[in-house]
């Protein structure tokens, strides 16, 4: 069946992110002068401003800073997947990606919960990289 | 631009066919970029993430945010231009209210509105020679944390209402002690709580035991909203609290008024509030009878 859903937009920026989620990896930028590791990417390092920059691969692992539980559809393709959940993942190297908890009742989701990453190859070209109970 | 004598009179309009339209729904929708990739959409999620934060920072969730719903509400009930007039809510409606984006229920969240404001602004000499009685600017701050939902690691706040607040109470020099009603941008029951919190009203966790037994209502020690604000009066952005602080100190508000008519003590000083962007800015004005 033909996926419906919305797909992210590639630009320079993002492209070496979700080129990684094809091949199961999550990978940010991390500036080479004060260590942060940033997201979302960007040509300079927010809190620096340095352009020396490289990717690391991240571990998967985090936990759940937020969440929140869909009980309506504003997007029809969704609707199937009702009640779901979208949640902000804290990651272990510190990037907050904003994702959806699965494997999961909503009910059983909280915050600070430890997750680890999975990935769900939804085209050709995107796997998307969601968050299951670690 | 008035005090340098480059205009007379300011205009400041708001208009909107946000219900019967689809345009509102559509600015929301395409609002948050690749988001919609997990299927987060509209202005709740970012508002729902930080409420969820929120409840596990502090004490809070649907059994404070119900006072805000329900009490705005009651104003609402006096108050014709309202949507919500002639609809009474109590705290089981409230509960019984089907959840949208949780911990967010129908009734946490504001209205869509047809219609628009208009707030005219001049001197205080000219504004002597009008008709009405003027409301006075005492004092105005503004305070953007710029940081988007997503990636905040502050969504418990405090809001810019915290700095935009302390600026505003400098310039006119007061203190929160002085403020007799808040019109607070209320574009979700929570807002409100965590932007009366940010300000100083209470401390964190403490919005239930403040907001309980009536606190915002007619007859309450600190009127809230008095037209029924976006919950229930009418979503007209930071016009919805700005024209209902101005009118009620014009002494136009009817049924709803501040003063003997609501058991409320006649009002000298109101605080209002806007905010944009999921909470990444936010302005605070402070009003006084002219």
């Amino acid at each position: 069946m033909e996926y419906n859903k919305p797909l992210p937009k590639l630009n320079a920026d993002s492209k070496p992110f979700w080129s990684g989620c094809r091949e199961h990896e999550l990978r940010f930028q991390k500036c080479n002068k004060c260590g942060l590791i940033r997201w979302p990417p960007s040509i300079i390092c927010p809190k620096c401003h340095s352009r020396d920059v490289q990717w690391i691969v991240a571990s998967g692992r985090g936990k759940v800073y937020s969440f929140v539980v869909y009980h309506i559809a504003y997007q029809p393709a969704f609707k199937d997947d009702l009640p779901y959940t979208v949640a902000i993942v804290e990651l272990e190297e510190g990037p907050h990606l904003l994702t959806n908890i699965v494997n999961c009742s909503p009910d059983d989701v909280s915050c600070d919960m430890p997750v680890k990453v999975m990935w769900d190859d939804v085209t050709e070209e995107f796997s998307l990289p969601k968050f299951e109970p670690a | 631009m008035l005090d340098a004598g480059l205009c007379n009179y300011v205009v400041i309009s708001y208009g909107h066919n946000a219900f019967s339209s689809d345009s509102m729904m559509k600015m929301l929708m395409d609002f948050g970029g690749d988001d919609g990739v997990f299927g987060q959409f509209g202005a709740a999620s970012g508002y729902a993430m930080a409420a969820r934060r929120a409840m596990h920072t502090f004490h809070t969730g649907p059994e404070t945010w119900k006072h805000i719903a329900v009490g705005e509400r009651k104003w609402a009930n006096l108050n014709p231009r309202a949507m919500m007039y002639k609809r009474k809510m109590t705290f089981e409606d409230y509960y019984n209210s089907r959840p949208l984006v949780e911990p967010f229920r129908l009734y946490d969240n504001c209205l869509m509105t047809d219609g628009g404001r208009a707030i005219v602004i001049t001197t205080e000499e000219r504004a002597r020679d009008l008709k009405h009685r003027p409301a006075v600017i005492m004092g105005m701050g503004q305070h953007n944390t710029a940081t988007a939902v997503n990636y905040s690691t502050h969504l418990a706040g405090p809001t810019g209402a915290k700095k935009s607040g302390e600026m505003a109470l400098s310039m006119a020099e007061i203190t929160l002690d002085d403020i007799d009603a808040c019109e607070i941008y209320d574009c979700f029951t929570y807002t409100v709580e965590i932007n009366l919190q940010s300000y100083g009203f209470f401390g964190p966790g403490e919005g239930e035991d403040w907001l309980k037994g009536g606190t915002i209502e007619p007859g309450g020690r600190m009127p809230l909203n008095t037209s029924g604000g976006q919950l229930s009066e009418a979503y007209f952005m930071g016009l919805t609290s700005l024209s209902e602080a101005a009118m009620q100190l014009m002494g136009r508000c009817g049924d709803r008024q501040l003063g003997p008519e609501t058991n409320t003590k006649a009002p000298e000083i109101i605080l209002c509030s806007d905010s944009g962007g999921v909470s990444r800015c936010h302005s605070s004005f402070i009003l006084r009878r002219g």
